[in-house]
């Protein structure tokens, strides 16, 4: 099957990359973009398949890395029994937020999750006895796999682009199915997806609660690596920059949440030289692609090649006298 | 007229729809006052009414998309209102929309495969998974959508994008998905409207083929043609009451309906 091509290819590309690349910063830089495309792909299936939108989303992600972090830097419970227990604490909170909240649509959709990032944020911080309040939680354990080692950065590297690329073929899996059309379904008309029989609102809180296991999952993957959290990492900022993934990479498409993931991940790193004027270049450039790309980068990448395609293949039309 | 002299033959059969003093009213406004008639097995029955007569809110009460207020709709003898759109379409009611609404990103077949939504069963773990049942059924649930292509003509568009055929066929697509979920009754809202003449003739003929499939039809149809000529039974509305029901023949002589259509007094007839 064709589809199934650009995985490969994919894969292929990580394993060498993974061989290449030695310096530990390029590493820590790659696995950084590996988490964000986990977030980006939860939040792509909801927005650019479902067409719900979160502006909370970082608050899994947080219940993540707080979850795991707090079991395992406290209470001294191994990482791989605190992983379960992250994704299923995000599921259930998922569920339960989801299920009022998911009846509202467009702006007050956005304005539900909204809150809720924020409850969720101040939670963060408010709660030292179990968070480290405002200066953080230290002591986060690095993970290992029985003898083998995993916090080599070569060695977490190929863990988080081994699960990033398995989200990937799920994710690609849960589109092209029935699950998947239900989903287009409610996107495209609200309306008619019920009347074809769609429980809209059971569809919505599914993937609701998909894309919150696949940030609780990112928060994991975070927290283990960096050994230290604070609340500021899953704040509002980092909900609107999860949803600028998304835009930027490009709505409904798999490809998009790491492309989206990629450009916004490396970006604030490559523009360090412009010291001061690094925020502004940044906008900048998010401004170029969405004036130019206005379906984001997949999409418009796919366009400038067929129409450079199409050029090579009629050379100079013929001019008329 | 002898084209469906089987269902003439019966003129009492068993009903499949049977609507009992059903009320609706939207603030103020009683949209439908106290409505009461039955549909048969097997029939075309047209709703037919002015511009606010409350002919899409009855279609609305009786797919799901609203409660009624008061009174009771059955369903092959069971109660249905107030229970949930998606629900009665797994029981069997489908629908179509005045103005159609397709799912404008997706293809043809797409279209005709979510209509297949209460026929097919993969869920989310069946998704991921995607074991050999999940593969058979989304081949069968492909070939079954191919087949409702076929029967309503598009089979040669099943790839193009749905938004852009023209609108004809957009209508005639929104049956076909219609048609995807089995339903024994199938609610046509306005077919015709937009449709030319050689149009609406062949949507004449594909509502006799439905029917023939044993599928009955409730339609609501300005078009007074295709209505006299498809509908076994004709149900009027005027302002949220039932104004009149009967044949094709009986409706077109009935004096309130031509005072309520034409403007004319009962007694000046």
């Amino acid at each position: 099957m064709h589809r199934h091509i650009p995985y490969s290819l994919f894969t292929v590309l990580v394993a060498v990359a993974g061989l290449l690349v030695t310096n530990t910063y390029h590493l820590q830089v790659l696995i950084f973009i590996g988490i964000n495309t986990l977030l980006a792909l939860g939040l792509n299936l909801l927005m650019g398949y479902a067409g719900q939108i979160s502006l909370g989303h970082a608050a899994f992600y947080g219940l993540g890395a707080y979850t795991s972090g707090v079991l395992t830097a406290h209470w001294q419970l191994s990482p791989w029994l605190a992983l379960p227990a992250a994704l299923a604490l995000a599921a259930a909170v998922a569920y339960v937020v989801g299920l009022p909240t998911l009846r509202l649509s467009g702006y007050y959709l956005g304005m539900g999750t909204l809150g809720f990032g924020m409850i969720v944020f101040i939670l963060f911080r408010e709660w030292a006895s179990l968070t480290g309040g405002a200066s953080g939680l230290v002591g986060i354990p690095p993970l290992s796999l029985g003898p083998l080692p995993l916090y080599e950065p070569r060695a977490y590297f190929y863990l988080v682009w081994a699960i990033v690329l398995a989200a990937m073929v799920l994710s690609r899996r849960l589109i092209d199915s029935r699950v998947g059309r239900a989903l287009r379904a409610i996107h495209d008309s609200e309306n008619a997806a019920r009347a074809v029989g769609v429980n809209t609102h059971g569809y919505k809180l599914q993937i609701f609660v998909y894309s919150a296991v696949l940030a609780a999952l990112a928060g994991f993957l975070y927290a283990h690596f960096i050994s230290f959290i604070s609340p500021e990492s899953f704040g509002f900022m980092m909900s609107v920059k999860l949803v600028t993934m998304v835009v930027i990479g490009g709505m409904a498409s798999i490809w998009g949440a790491v492309f989206g993931a990629a450009l916004l991940t490396l970006l604030p790193e490559w523009l360090h030289a412009f010291a001061d004027f690094e925020m502004i270049v940044y906008g900048l450039i998010l401004i170029t692609v969405m004036i130019f790309m206005p379906q984001g980068l997949t999409r418009g990448l796919i366009d400038a090649y067929a129409r450079f395609k199409r050029q090579s293949a009629q050379p100079a039309p013929p001019v008329a006298p | 007229m002898p084209m469906h002299a089987s269902s003439d033959n019966q003129p009492n059969p068993p009903p499949l729809l049977h609507l009992e003093q059903v009320s609706k009213a939207f603030g103020g406004v009683r949209a439908l006052t106290e409505i009461s008639f039955e549909v048969g097995f097997g029939r075309i029955q047209g709703l037919i009414g002015p511009n606010g007569a409350g002919k899409t809110t009855l279609f609305n009460l009786v797919s799901g998309a609203l409660k009624p207020d008061a009174g009771d709709i059955h369903f092959d003898g069971k109660p249905i209102q107030g229970r949930p759109g998606h629900e009665l379409v797994a029981l069997g009611i489908a629908r179509t929309f005045q103005n159609v609404e397709l799912f404008g990103s997706m293809s043809v077949l797409e279209n005709v495969l979510v209509g297949r939504h209460v026929r097919t069963r993969c869920g989310f773990w069946g998704a991921l998974i995607r074991h050999a049942g999940v593969k058979r059924e989304e081949r069968e649930a492909r070939e079954k959508a191919l087949e409702l292509l076929a029967f309503v003509g598009l089979a040669d568009q099943a790839d193009s994008p749905s938004q852009d055929l023209p609108f004809g066929w957009q209508r005639l697509l929104e049956i076909a998905r219609a048609l995807a979920a089995e339903p024994r009754v199938l609610l046509l809202d306005e077919p015709a409207a937009g449709l030319n003449r050689v149009e609406s003739d062949h949507l004449g003929d594909l509502i006799d083929r439905i029917r023939d499939q044993g599928i009955t039809i409730l339609m609501v149809e300005h078009d007074m043609g295709l209505t006299m000529r498809v509908c076994d039974r004709i149900v009027v509305l005027d302002h949220g009451r039932l104004l009149a029901q009967g044949t094709p023949r009986e409706i077109q002589r009935h004096p309130d309906v031509l005072a309520a259509y034409l403007g004319k007094s009962p007694t000046s007839t």
